[in-house]
């Protein structure tokens, strides 16, 4: 917007300035041709003007000449009378010429002709008479003042056009005084425009310059409130995120408690239950409860509870369960190798319990009572997105157990959980003992 | 060839005071003191003098015997002019009882000499006259004032009482109204044409007084400044009509009421008259007056002299004379431009001269009278021309 209006002022004055400029070189141009004009016309009418006192003085000096050999008969008088004479003719022409050039032919131009022809032809007359002897005759003409009557007309036409001259040459040099002013005054007001011009330019400039730096103040002052709104908002949901967390350790806490609660219920049951099959069934269930409690103790103490570190949890559900089945009698050792592996929670819980399965199957079946032996638990990180879960033992293998006090549960539930893993275990007989295999995907879901 | 009868108001006499003046201071102051003591037995005062203001109170002296009472007017010609005088002639006369008749010349030079010789020859005791020829008739005067008859001229000498204008003064008032309407109306710029009266020089100080007056305007061009070759209105209308050929715009007329009326005609059919221009003349003719009246008439002004009122002053004068009384030496006829402001007030004045010369105020406004002169004194008489202006 304000580099449109900033193209638009200065495209405008760059116009109104060029104008300016343009109306000053017109008017210069067109000054000089009309005062060049002018100055013709003047000249024309110098000339006219000219003409007309020459025409007159030429009259005057004739008919001065005309009455001085009158009065006196003195042949002195006829050179300068003839010469006058002469000149009057030629001048009289030359002014007609050069008053049709310089203006419209006067009203009296023919009169004037007529008067200064009879002016010529009475002092001839005189003068011839005077030259037969008829002084009488000569001087009757001079008294009839018909002489003076033509010298008076002759004067009041080239009065006329002597004025005439001098009024057009006055206007001429008005006009030419008058142009001067003009052009003066045009090279003023073009010089004031085109000032004018470049100072708003240059106030356009600046004012433009000075919206662009307080919309970028604007931006700026934008951008800081935005990014204080986000902090804030990033700090809120930080704290809800907290208090969220805080809350689902507290849950998973509680949980995990309550579990524990029922594991040691379930415990306290085994104790009073006197049946031995229904012992081990309880403790079975007490394992496994275990085995989701120590998931949830895992959660409560993680930041992440979407994830679990599968190597932290089997590390210690595997000791804590070692440490039972010890405490119940059982004298294998339970050794393990764990790769770090991250899996989703739910598919920890259900691998936890397959573990814990497998695991407590080992203790319970691998080895007959009285024999010790090793049972390794390997964790095994194959590629990105899978890994891989072995169970081993150097006991009797598969096809030794009877398992006389299995109810097939175990099976089941390793199968389901298995299942719930989108995979099934392997069972692989060993020189000696068995390895129980299970690979699993890693991969983080959608 | 006939010579243009001098109109009333003529006789500037400015070339003969400055020659007067050019043979010495103490010849004037003389003059003035003692006007009796600067004379030439038989040929009147033939060398100018100033006179001094007439005194009426005057000791008067003896009465010319065996005239007849009788005022004759010799009137060069039937203007409207010359009509006045012998109107205010008549007027006079009738009141002082003396018989009064005009003997018309019909501009001819030689009826005057004969008429003035048969005047004498009849014991006429007062002539006024118009002269035509002023050298020729001159004798012919001289003769009558030595037989003791009383001779009133218009202008020319010789005679008892000189009738003369101011010229200088008359031109003036006219150039003065003239310049005064340039100011307020056009602007302080006109053109100007000048219409003279050449083959009477003696009127020559009108036109330079006018020329003079003009000549303070510096936007005021004199376009023309010519003689029409007969003083009348044809005269006035030709040389307009030749004026404009070479002057289109024409602003001021100046010259004789007769001429330019005249140029008013031309203006009028050229459709160059204007409410904005100034026409103004000199004499106060009917038709100039007439003209001052019309609404929008380029007429503005007229310079009279009111010639029944200077001719019953002379009419009283010629009574007084053949009663033995001193009268004037000389007259002036004061020029009172008519406007039409005045102009009814200057009608009222010269269709009764009687009232305007009873009342000094008034009369005063349009004469004034030099030197003392009476039957005893005669030889005294002025035989130069006479003017009471010295530029």
């Amino acid at each position: 917007m304000a580099r449109s209006r900033l193209a638009l002022g200065v495209t405008g004055g760059l116009v109104v300035g060029f104008l300016a400029l343009f109306v000053i070189v017109a008017m210069t141009v067109w000054l000089g041709e009309r005062s060049s004009t002018l100055f013709q016309e003047a000249a024309l009418q110098r000339d006219t003007r000219t003409a007309a006192v020459e025409l007159r003085d030429a009259l005057r000096t004739a008919e001065s000449s005309q009455r001085g050999y009158i009065l006196t008969a003195n042949e002195i008088y006829l050179a300068p009378y003839d010469t006058a004479k002469a000149r009057a003719r030629p001048q009289m022409s030359s002014f007609e010429r050069l008053v049709i050039k310089a203006s419209r032919p006067p009203l009296f131009l023919a009169r004037l002709r007529a008067a200064v022809d009879e002016k010529i032809r009475e002092m001839d007359q005189s003068v011839a008479l005077k030259r037969a002897g008829s002084d009488a005759d000569a001087l009757s003409i001079i008294r009839s003042n018909r002489g003076k009557a033509l010298m008076d007309e002759i004067n009041v036409y080239l009065y006329g056009a002597i004025l005439d001259a001098d009024e057009r040459s006055t206007l001429s040099e008005v006009e030419r005084q008058n142009n001067a002013a003009m052009l003066r005054l045009i090279s003023i007001v073009g010089a004031f425009v085109i000032v004018l011009v470049v100072a708003a330019v240059a106030f356009t400039v600046y004012r433009n310059r000075q919206e662009i730096t307080q919309a970028r103040d604007e931006v700026r002052a934008a951008n800081f409130s935005l990014e204080e709104r986000v902090e804030r908002r990033t700090q809120e949901l930080a704290l809800a995120r907290e208090r969220a967390e805080i809350l689902l350790s507290e849950v998973n806490h509680r949980v995990a408690n309550s579990l524990q609660l029922v594991a040691a219920l379930v415990h306290m049951q085994s104790k009073t239950v006197t049946d031995e099959s229904a012992k081990g069934a309880l403790k079975e269930t007490e394992t496994r409860i275990q085995a989701i409690s120590q998931i949830h103790k895992s959660l409560y103490t993680s930041s992440d509870v979407t994830s679990v570190a599968l190597n932290d949890y089997l590390g210690v559900m595997l000791e804590n369960l070692g440490l039972a089945m010890r405490n119940d009698g059982h004298t294998a050792q339970l050794s393990s190798e764990l790769d770090s592996v991250i899996l989703p929670t739910d598919q920890s819980i259900s691998l936890g319990v397959v573990a814990t399965e497998l695991v407590t199957n080992a203790f319970k079946y691998a080895y007959p009572t009285g024999q010790s032996g090793d049972i390794r638990v390997i964790l095994r990180k194959l590629s990105e997105e899978s890994a891989e879960l072995v169970v081993q033992d150097d006991g009797i293998g598969l096809g030794a157990t009877t398992r006389p006090g299995g109810t097939g549960l175990g099976s089941k539930i390793i199968t389901a959980m298995a299942a719930a893993l989108k995979t099934n275990v392997e069972y692989i007989n060993r020189t000696p003992g068995t390895a129980a295999r299970l690979v699993f995907s890693t991969a983080q879901p959608a | 060839m006939r010579r243009p009868a001098p109109s009333l108001s003529m006789r500037p006499w400015r070339h003969a005071v400055a020659r007067r003046f050019a043979c010495g201071a103490l010849a004037a102051l003389l003059a003035v003191t003692s006007p009796l003591a600067v004379h030439a037995q038989g040929n009147g005062l033939t060398k100018p003098v100033i006179l001094p203001a007439f005194d009426p109170s005057r000791q008067s002296c003896t009465a010319p015997n065996g005239l007849r009472k009788e005022l004759v007017f010799v009137q060069d010609n039937e203007r409207e002019f010359v009509q006045g005088i012998g109107h205010g002639l008549a007027l006079a006369a009738s009141e002082r009882g003396l018989k009064f008749r005009a003997l018309r010349s019909n501009n001819d030079p030689a009826l005057m000499i004969r008429q003035v010789n048969g005047l004498r020859a009849d014991r006429t005791g007062a002539i006024v006259v118009a002269p035509i020829d002023p050298p020729s008739l001159s004798p012919s005067l001289k003769r009558l004032m030595g037989s003791g008859a009383y001779i009133g001229a218009i202008v020319p000498p010789p005679a008892i009482t000189i009738l003369n204008a101011p010229q200088y003064r008359t031109g003036a008032v006219l150039a003065e109204a003239a310049a005064a309407h340039i100011r307020s109306h056009l602007g302080g710029k006109a053109k100007v044409v000048l219409l003279t009266h050449d083959n009477l020089q003696f009127l020559a100080p009108r036109f330079t007084a006018m020329r003079d007056t003009l000549r303070q305007l510096p936007g005021v061009i004199i376009v023309a400044d010519i003689s029409p070759a007969t003083v009348d209105k044809a005269g006035g209308y030709r040389t307009m009509k030749m004026i404009l050929l070479a002057q289109p715009k024409v602003d001021v007329v100046l010259g004789a009421d007769t001429v330019v009326l005249g140029a008013l005609q031309a203006l009028r059919e050229a459709g160059k008259a204007r409410p904005d221009q100034f026409l103004g003349g000199i004499d106060g003719e009917s038709e100039a007056v007439a003209e001052l009246k019309k609404a929008g008439s380029p007429y503005k002004a007229s310079i009279s002299l009111a010639s029944p009122i200077f001719g019953y002053a002379m009419g009283r004068f010629a009574s007084d004379w053949m009663n033995g009384k001193t009268v004037p030496q000389a007259m002036d006829s004061l020029p009172k431009a008519l406007t039409i402001a005045n102009i009814a007030q200057y009608e009222r004045d010269v269709a009764d001269p009687r009232s305007v010369y009873a009342d000094p105020r008034r009369r005063n406004s349009y004469l004034k009278m030099y030197g003392n002169i009476c039957f005893a004194s005669r030889d005294q008489y002025i035989n130069f021309p006479w003017s009471s202006e010295r530029k």
